[in-house]
């Protein structure tokens, strides 16, 4: 007798950028920047996602400034997607953007079987709308809850307060931890902050290793890799401070 | 004592990821016969999962000597506690074989770290060989599972149908993505009463086989649907290597997970002799009916819905499990009420979604456990499953119609 014919799927890792594009990301670059981090860090997520077959790795971005909005709906596998440039100008609405995302993290339209979510949330400024109940909406949904919340602060004016709330509680101890706002003060650090997470995050998260559900340990969804150096290790160079 | 179960097996397969990697199979399975009192026979089926995180780097001793230390300490139970004494069963089902498991199972671990050359450093931490691990007890007159962990069981009936008997139970929206229950938490044994169930067969005439797995094989077929229509046809297996070659298989074009498979099948009942008279009139009946002197109506096939509905109304602690990982399937039918068309036109693919679809119709007629479990379901989805009032107005297409108690 052949072995039954029914569907078999990989599982869809879905890692979703939230940009800042307010009028301050004009300025010094950073939005310049940041299009071409990611841009150059999609052949690397790509490549992680031909070695690790058994996920499907979908991208998708939100941009948020007056308004927030798709700038790539349609969850894209990385192989196919092509980066448009992310344009700069208003205010941050971020709590909306918050509140956009917490819209496609509901069951359906998420798949049962997905992998735990990437989010990265990238922001140098403060929002000015309602964060917190944007936030609140987010974390309603059980699939924002078992994400792996990432945030990059761009330069020295960014809420950090804010960023370790989307991240979750911070870890004990001092240091420099995934787990807390990944601060790049020039472009070469926020391209090896893209870099890390769309490549050795995505990787990681594509795993199947399932884990111990260990009691305080809500907020570690998957082991992180380590963080790669930047400025903030002494024994880097990498670039003057500019933002 | 002969048994009620046939052609046990398990097979583990390393998952197509560890295999790139160069990890070994973190899975363990294994069947066991053991005998007791009077030579009682009781069938054992054993699943473990290693977690395989780079923090649990020996689960993948952890999830065999799991399956070994669940073996002799059922066989330990049976030594003292007669098969038919089913109340004692259930107590060592919820409570008392999870202790002696989890106890030996870190003895086991202790003694694996101990002789380890080189050395280990420092202290074990039983999470180095954390693994799931999912047991079910197949007696002559009742059959039992329990565990901790993602494994999932599915019973499947007579005519085919398949539903999930047991799966790891919520572990709360603040749960990580991939977590799971392990041996290796200090709370372990507590953690197994909720999957702890046994069952008179005599109760259950229509159960065929049992299926028991480890996640990996739930996590590679697309949907719930495509799991159970797995389940429900492995079991006509007949060849080990066809088993193993299918999980093969499951693995590459699914998750990359290991994966585990035990399943036994239930011995059917002798076909009952019939009395001389009886065989004469049904001789002569059939007689009568070749030459077109008597007709006798053709027994319509079962209603898959109905057996599906059945099942699960016969044994209410299933409603839940087999409902709730239908969330899904229920939204879409909320946002496309023409996909209810699609179950119900073959039931047989998939009974249960084809009962969600007859709940959306008003067409079904529940017990009241699996109807305030449909409502409860529907209310989630942001919909209404209508109400009996509005069901007696509403006639369902003849098709779709299940047969009036009395009409067959």
């Amino acid at each position: 007798m052949p072995f039954p014919n029914v569907r078999l799927s990989n599982r869809p890792l879905h890692f979703i950028y939230l940009c800042d594009c307010s009028g301050s990301m004009a300025a010094q670059g950073k939005m310049q920047a940041l299009n071409q981090a990611i841009r150059q860090s999609l052949p690397g997520m790509a490549e992680v996602a031909r070695e690790n077959p058994e996920a499907r790795v979908l991208v998708r971005a939100l941009r948020f400034a007056d308004r927030a909005d798709w700038h790539v709906q349609e969850p894209t596998p990385v192989q196919q997607l092509q980066w448009r440039d992310l344009e700069a100008g208003g205010i941050t609405a971020m709590g909306e953007a918050l509140e956009r995302l917490a819209g496609v993290l509901q069951s359906p339209p998420m798949e049962e079987r997905a992998l735990p979510p990437v989010l990265v949330l990238i922001s140098d400024g403060q929002p000015t709308d309602d964060f917190e109940t944007g936030l609140a909406t987010l974390m309603r949904q059980p699939w924002a809850q078992k994400a792996v919340r990432l945030a990059i602060a761009l330069g020295h004016d960014a809420d950090l307060e804010v960023l370790q709330q989307f991240i979750g509680p911070e870890p004990p101890g001092g240091g420099r931890s995934p787990r807390r706002p990944l601060q790049a003060s020039n472009a070469t650090s926020l391209a090896r902050y893209i870099q890390w997470a769309s490549t050795a995050v995505v990787g990681a998260a594509s795993m199947p290793a399932s884990r111990v559900q260990e009691q305080g340990d809500s907020n570690v969804n998957i082991p992180l890799p380590d963080l790669p150096p930047t400025l903030l290790d002494p024994t880097d160079d990498v670039g003057p401070l500019v933002w | 004592m002969s048994s009620a179960w046939l052609a046990p097996r398990a097979c583990s397969v390393i998952g197509a990821a560890h295999r790139r990697q160069g990890k070994p199979c973190q899975d363990a399975s294994l069947t066991a016969q053991l005998t007791g009192q009077g030579g009682q026979t009781l069938q054992l089926l054993a699943v473990a999962d290693g977690h395989g995180s780079s923090r649990s780097w020996l689960s993948d001793r952890g999830s065999a000597l799991a399956c070994r230390e669940a073996e002799r300490a059922v066989a330990e139970v049976l030594a003292v506690t007669p098969l038919e004494d089913t109340t004692a069963w259930e107590t060592w089902l919820a409570s008392g074989l999870a202790a002696a498991v989890q106890r030996r199972w870190r003895e086991a671990i202790a003694a694996d770290w101990k002789q380890r050359k080189p050395n280990p450093p420092g202290p074990l931490e039983p999470v180095t060989y954390g693994c799931t691990l999912g047991l079910v007890l197949l007696a002559p007159r009742w059959w039992g599972c329990t565990g901790l962990g993602d494994w999932d069981l599915v019973a499947v009936t007579e005519k085919g149908s398949a539903s999930l008997v047991s799966e790891e139970p919520s572990l709360g929206p603040q749960a990580s993505g991939e977590a799971t229950a392990s041996l290796c938490l200090p709370e372990g044994p507590a953690l197994w009463g909720p999957r702890a169930q046994l069952h008179p067969l005599a109760a259950q005439p229509q159960l065929r086989a049992l299926v028991l797995s480890t996640d990996g094989v739930r996590k590679s077929c697309a949907s719930d649907a495509d799991f159970l229509a797995l389940c429900g046809q492995v079991i006509a297996l007949r060849s080990p290597q066809e088993l193993e070659e299918g999980l093969a298989q499951i693995t590459r074009q699914g998750s990359g997970d290991d994966v585990s498979l035990a399943m036994a099948l239930r011995q059917r009942p002798p076909s009952r002799r019939w009395p001389l008279a009886a065989a004469l009139l049904l001789a002569g009946a059939t007689t009568l009916a070749v030459v077109g002197l008597v007709r006798r109506p053709t027994a319509p096939p079962a209603d898959p819905v109905l057996v599906q509905q059945r099942a699960l109304c016969a044994d209410p602690s299933r409603i839940r499990a087999n409902l709730t990982p239908r969330r899904a399937q229920l939204q879409q039918l909320r946002r496309d009420p023409s996909l209810a068309a699609q179950l119900l036109a073959a039931p047989q693919n998939d009974p249960l979604g084809a009962l969600l679809a007859r709940s959306q119709r008003g067409s079904l007629n529940p017990c009241p456990a699996l109807e305030q479990q449909l409502m409860a379901l529907w209310r989630d989805a942001g919909g209404k499953m209508p109400a009996a009032a509005q069901r007696s107005n509403e006639r369902p297409p003849a098709g779709d119609r299940p047969a009036a108690p009395g009409s067959r």
